[in-house]
């Protein structure tokens, strides 16, 4: 009886495919999955996160009320520059605008308008979680009276109101948890960025459609509160003013801001409609935010 | 320099790309050489006969016989492992693990081999494979195993 073994067949046990051709299939199958994932978790949690009553709200916005007193620079109750008004002070000044325009409005049940100070050059303002609301210094010092910043800080509040910033990180916490299913170390790092950005106001830009809801309420607010709409379109020129125009093109592209032209507009109608007093009488700011203001014409 | 800036930002990315590459291309070059060698030491060894069968062919004949055993333990690499993590997402064949395995269990049974051939054999009977997991269940360990061929080498007496 003769024997043999024979060398065995190198096709049938492993493949002989180019082992990228697989690791890119798998690869891009996984991004596209996730980017999908990724729109559909954040549209809907970021409603859901809306419809959630205020009150789950509190408990997370509870740490951001504590990062803003904790990191801002007015911690100390201590005046950025001698002779100038202390930050409780402003912040009491600040709050003393905000609370008349927050009774115009329809506030979540439980939440209330807690106005901040920063001590930053930037003219902008922000509204975050937990009816917070940071007005910075930059913005203080560039406005022409209170009514145009009683505007901005109505605008800030109709965000609150609306609840906006709930609804941002509703998106923000969906996408950490689908991330979580590549890397929990993204995972984590996503739900952390997502409360301390709520904190910062770095991540919290709203849709056109946001803005322009607030804008509405905002002025509204505005209108009962002053009987005319005089101030609230004056910021918009000292905005396009404060940013370089090389910089304003790209403003223009990327900020989810409607253009400032736009706003104008819109607001200008919207008075019109509403058959409200265009202007009136405009309030000068008070004693303490306009020494402040003073402070800075000196430097 | 903005290179180098960008690579300590992204560290761990960086970090990632180069062992993925470094996985991908040494291990294939190896694996090539590997299943080169297998082919070559096949047919090197084609004169040794084996069999799955308990008992030789010849029974009537009586037999010396001695147990000879081949073993191999292989990893995987990083490319391999990687690779293999997506697939587990969706299923489906690890065709990475699937080379590997074939290259231990070949390997194994060359070395099987060469035992009996030093052993003066050219007949194994009743080889059988056994395989272990290295790494057992442990989370992010690179897979690594152990394949062994077994059989009774027989000779007529």
């Amino acid at each position: 009886m003769e024997f043999e073994n024979r060398t065995p067949d190198e096709h049938v046990n492993y493949s002989t495919e180019h082992p990228l051709k697989e690791f890119a299939w798998l690869l891009g199958g996984l991004m596209v999955a996730l980017v999908a994932l990724s729109f559909l978790v954040g549209a809907f949690a970021g409603e859901v996160a809306s419809w959630l009553p205020y009150r789950y709200e509190a408990a997370v916005a509870e740490q951001v009320d504590m990062q803003l007193k904790g990191n801002a620079p007015d911690a100390p109750n201590e005046p950025a520059a001698p002779g100038e008004p202390t930050p409780a002070a402003i912040r009491k000044a600040l709050d003393r605008i905000a609370q008349p325009l927050a009774a115009h409005m329809r506030l979540p049940e439980g939440m209330q308008i807690k106005v901040h100070y920063n001590n930053s050059e930037m003219v902008n303002a922000f509204a975050t979680l937990g009816g917070n609301i940071v007005i910075m210094r930059g913005l203080i010092e560039a406005v022409p009276d209170e009514n145009t910043l009683a505007m901005v800080i109505a605008h800030e509040i109709a965000h609150a109101a609306e609840r906006h910033p709930v609804k941002h990180l509703g998106r923000a916490v969906g996408i950490g948890i689908v991330l979580s299913v590549v890397s929990a170390e993204a995972a984590r790092t996503a739900a952390a960025t997502a409360t301390n950005l709520a904190a910062t106001g770095t991540l919290l830009t709203f849709s056109r459609q946001q803005e322009r809801e607030a804008d509405t309420i905002g002025l509204d607010a505005l209108v009962k509160q002053y009987g005319h709409a005089g101030g609230a379109t004056a910021l918009f020129p000292l905005l396009e003013a404060s940013h370089p125009p090389e910089h304003r093109a790209r403003l223009t592209i990327l900020s989810t801001h409607p253009h400032a032209a736009d706003r104008v507009t819109e607001l200008n109608t919207l008075v019109a409609a509403r058959g409200w007093q265009a202007d009136g009488m405009r309030i000068p700011l008070s004693p303490t935010l306009a020494a402040l203001q003073q402070r800075a014409r000196k430097r | 320099m903005e290179i180098l800036y960008f690579a300590l930002d992204y560290f761990e990315l960086v970090l990632f790309l180069v062992l993925l590459s470094i996985g991908f291309f040494v291990g294939r070059i190896l694996e090539q050489k590997h299943f080169k060698s297998i082919r070559q030491r096949e047919r090197e060894s084609k004169n040794i006969l084996v069999f799955a069968a308990r008992f030789p062919p010849n029974l009537a004949q009586p037999q010396d016989c001695t147990l000879v055993c081949g073993q191999v333990v292989i990893s995987s690499d990083y490319f391999k492992q990687f690779v293999a993590g997506l697939r587990s997402l969706v299923g489906g064949r690890f065709r990475g693990y699937e080379s590997l395995f074939d290259r231990a269990r070949r390997e194994a049974v060359l070395r099987m081999k060469d035992e009996a051939r030093n052993k003066g054999y050219k007949m194994i009977v009743n080889v059988r494979f056994e395989t272990t997991s290295l790494t057992g269940g442990r989370q992010g360990a690179l897979p690594s195993f152990e394949v062994v061929a077994y059989g009774t080498a027989v000779r007529p007496r």
